[in-house]
């Protein structure tokens, strides 16, 4: 299975990363939003993992294109620090599959993606 | 009144202005009137009468008998003759009148017969109405009848003018009362505005006295000192003035141990005592210890009371004495008394002494000093509480002031209050670095009055060599010191003795940038003086909370960071070197955006830094971080965002350091 991370805090994005291929994944990290959407444009990843607020361009824009331009239903998991309900409630309008607040429990996300790959099968 | 045939007077546009100033017509029945009316029929013997009115279009009856109706057309109205005349119209037979003979109101109507109208002309000369005598029969009126109707006539006038006047001053004294309003607060808020600056420049007197000073340097400061003091007695006495006039002056209903009371006034006014005076203070022996009131305002009165006694008394005594006067189930009447053997005051004075700026003397002023508003100050106070002060006085004999006042009992178990107790704090040990004599009193007292401990160093070294020998929770640091000064003396406690004691910085200088290099060097909080004792205790309060505790014994939770790394140690090294290696900057570019008024730098780091802080949950500095983005968003900085910048600083440096150890 295949991830693409999208998360411009070094140690946040490393963790999540090598907790994610301890579990298995293949992760591709990305720090800036515009080199993480074109490296989705490029590959065939199973699950997008996006932070909101990042240089380049915001994890939210990322889920627009993904399902607006590119018409894809990959499974897009946003996680963010705003503490704001309308930002979750502007990520399911997108098309985000699930919104996660930070801090993420590793043991929450790995649940989470487990999931929706189960039921995208 | 399109009719050219119908009479107008040659004044009629000020005739309608006179009438309408009056603000008469269509007003309710008046009894002045109605009274007038009566007269004028019993006087002319006549059963109709009345007072009327003329507008453009009417006759309008303020009183009438024998009408019935409220107004007429004024087209049909006899009396529009009547106004264009200046005396009495009498017309004693209609029929045999040119003019009436084929008026409706003869020939059918009313049947008016009989006619004697005279104009109400106001002091302007203006004919405005008519009153009025009617009959269904022809007579004629003797001589007294038509003066007497003349007379009515002018006080009907008189009472339309009294009515009017009323009216004006009514609104004059609404405009007067909301005068003495505006005036009033303008006086409370300039002397609170003044008080201010004032308890500054009294504070940096004070300081200025303690430095090294030639002679003459001296007496100038005693002389500022006695002014400041003068000064602040005249604002304190105008801002209580003005707080009872604009009724804001609220009595206050505390528990409080009037024993003590008593003896606090007595203890500050000792020391004014001329030599040839004998001061005492007589305490009833069933005088209650507790009871329910205002202390402030009782200590007020006494003080006030007390200190003219003292003023005013060359030789001989002053008493202040309390006596229980009566007790019943709920209540303590208490009566006190100020007695002197001094000048006295004169017997045509005793009634003014208490207005306000009465001296019983004109030159007391410049006899005794004061603003001439104590006096009255003590009695608006006593009056707050429903009681009121009395004086006995002979001239050259003394005088004696006296009031009674009524205290509620003090509930038993009820505790008396005292606000700035640091009690939850429990007995914290605190050692004071501090050269200035009178700031170790100063500070040593408040330091008791929160119920702590106080140990004093008068320099930096002898603050180390206290604290490596003893336990203490806290160091009060003053920054100027000679030997070791304040800064040098943190350095030592953080970087040599490696203690992590909360200090609290001291300092009267309030330089910029001060502040920020108190927190550089390690101290944790900051108190300008002249101290308030809320703020120091508040700053005590903040450096000895869960969140600096917290920071005080500071352990690095790495469960979250291992969970992340399922347990792979090689990770986790990795990451606290990434840790160390970026976060400490990140805490300087923070700071350093801030500084700059760069909020949206601000925002974009505190919010990216916040997902490390996460991962090593440091939640209390997280939590600042939050709290920073969101000020940043709004570009809204408060006082404390610095605090918790220094915070995170601080906290990050600790981090750090065991962090770098565990590697």
């Amino acid at each position: 299975m295949r991830i693409i991370l999208s998360e411009d805090n070094d140690i946040l994005r490393k963790s999540l990363s090598f907790f994610l291929e301890s579990k298995g994944f293949t992760v591709d990290q990305f720090s800036d939003g515009r080199e993480a959407l074109d490296a989705i444009e490029a590959n065939n990843y199973d699950l997008i993992l996006t932070d909101i607020n990042m240089p380049g361009i915001s994890g939210m824009e990322i889920t627009q294109y993904v399902r607006q331009t590119l018409g894809s239903n990959i499974p897009i998991i946003i996680f963010t620090s705003s503490g704001v309900e309308q930002t979750e409630l502007d990520s399911f309008d997108l098309g985000a599959n699930e919104f996660i607040a930070k801090p993420v429990s590793p043991a929450v996300l790995l649940v989470r993606i487990n999931k929706l790959l189960k039921t995208r099968v | 009144m399109n009719n050219p045939e119908q009479p107008l007077p040659h004044n009629e546009l000020g005739r309608l202005a006179a009438l309408k100033r009056y603000n008469i017509l269509d007003s309710l029945p008046e009894h002045a009137f109605d009274d007038a009316t009566k007269l004028v029929s019993y006087i002319c013997g006549v059963p109709i009468a009345h007072i009327s009115f003329i507008d453009e279009n009417r006759q309008w009856f303020k009183s009438e008998i024998g009408i019935g109706v409220s107004e007429v057309p004024r087209d049909i109205s006899f009396c529009r003759y009547t106004i264009m005349e200046s005396e009495i119209v009498e017309i004693g037979d209609t029929y045999l009148n040119e003019r009436f003979k084929n008026d409706p109101n003869v020939v059918g109507g009313f049947n008016v017969r009989f006619y004697a109208g005279v104009p109400l002309t106001t002091p302007d000369g203006f004919n405005i109405g008519t009153i009025c005598a009617i009959d269904h029969v022809s007579k004629k009126l003797n001589k007294n009848q038509r003066n007497a109707l003349s007379i009515i006539a002018k006080h009907v006038i008189t009472q339309l003018e009294l009515a009017t006047k009323n009216i004006e001053l009514d609104a004059q004294k609404k405009i007067a009362e909301r005068a003495v309003l505006a005036k009033d607060s303008f006086l409370a808020n300039m002397s609170h505005e003044i008080r201010t600056p004032l308890n500054a420049i009294t504070g940096f007197t004070d300081l200025m006295a303690q430095t090294r000073l030639d002679p003459i340097q001296r007496d100038y400061i005693d002389n500022m000192q006695i002014a400041e003091e003068n000064l602040l007695l005249i604002v304190n006495d105008i801002l209580d003035l003005s707080k009872i006039q604009s009724g804001n002056l609220a009595i206050d209903a505390q528990t409080f141990n009037l024993k003590s009371t008593l003896k606090h006034v007595y203890d500050l006014l000792k020391i004014k005592v001329p030599e040839n005076v004998e001061f005492n203070l007589f305490l009833d022996a069933d005088l209650p210890e507790m009871v329910v009131g205002d202390q402030g305002r009782l200590n007020q009165i006494l003080v006030n009371l007390t200190g003219n006694a003292l003023k005013f008394t060359e030789e001989g005594e002053v008493t202040v004495s309390v006596k229980k006067v009566t007790e019943t189930n709920n209540h303590y009447s208490l009566k006190f008394s100020v007695k002197d053997t001094g000048i006295g005051i004169s017997e045509d004075k005793l009634n003014t002494i208490f207005e306000r700026f009465t001296q019983a003397e004109e030159n007391t002023t410049r006899r005794f000093g004061g603003t001439g508003l104590g006096l009255n100050i003590v009695k608006q106070l006593i009056e707050l509480q429903n009681s009121e002060i009395h004086v006995k006085s002979k001239q050259g004999r003394g005088s004696e002031f006296f009031f009674t006042l009524t205290y509620k009992k003090a509930d038993e178990i009820e505790t008396p209050e005292a606000p700035l107790l640091g009690s939850n704090l429990g007995k914290l040990k605190i050692l004071l670095c501090e050269d200035n004599v009178l700031n170790q009193k100063l500070v040593k007292s408040v330091i008791y009055n929160f119920g702590f401990e106080l140990d004093i160093a008068e320099n930096g070294e002898v603050g180390i060599d206290l604290l490596s020998k003893n336990k203490y929770d806290l160091v009060l640091m003053d920054l100027q010191m000679p030997v070791k000064d304040g800064y040098q003396t943190t350095q030592y406690i953080r970087k040599e003795l490696s203690l992590n004691i909360p200090i609290i910085a001291m300092t009267a200088h309030s330089l910029v940038g001060e502040q920020e290099r108190c927190y550089e060097e390690g101290m944790n909080a900051y108190v300008p003086k002249p101290f308030k004792q809320a703020v120091l205790l508040e700053a005590i309060q903040t450096v000895m909370s869960k969140d600096f505790t917290v920071a005080k014994k500071r352990k690095v939770d790495l469960s979250f960071l291992e969970e992340m790394a399922c347990g792979d140690p090689g990770f986790i090294k990795e990451m606290i070197a990434l840790f160390v290696d970026k976060i400490p900057n990140e805490v300087v570019l923070l700071s350093e955006a801030f500084h700059k008024n760069d909020n949206d730098t601000v925002k974009r780091l505190s919010h990216n830094m916040k997902s490390s802080f996460d991962i090593f949950m440091l939640t209390d500095l997280s939590n600042y971080l939050s709290i920073i983005e969101e000020e940043a968003k709004f570009g809204a900085f408060t006082t404390e965002t610095l605090d918790k910048i220094n915070s995170i600083y601080c906290g990050i440096d600790e981090v750090v350091k065991i962090l770098k150890g565990q590697q």
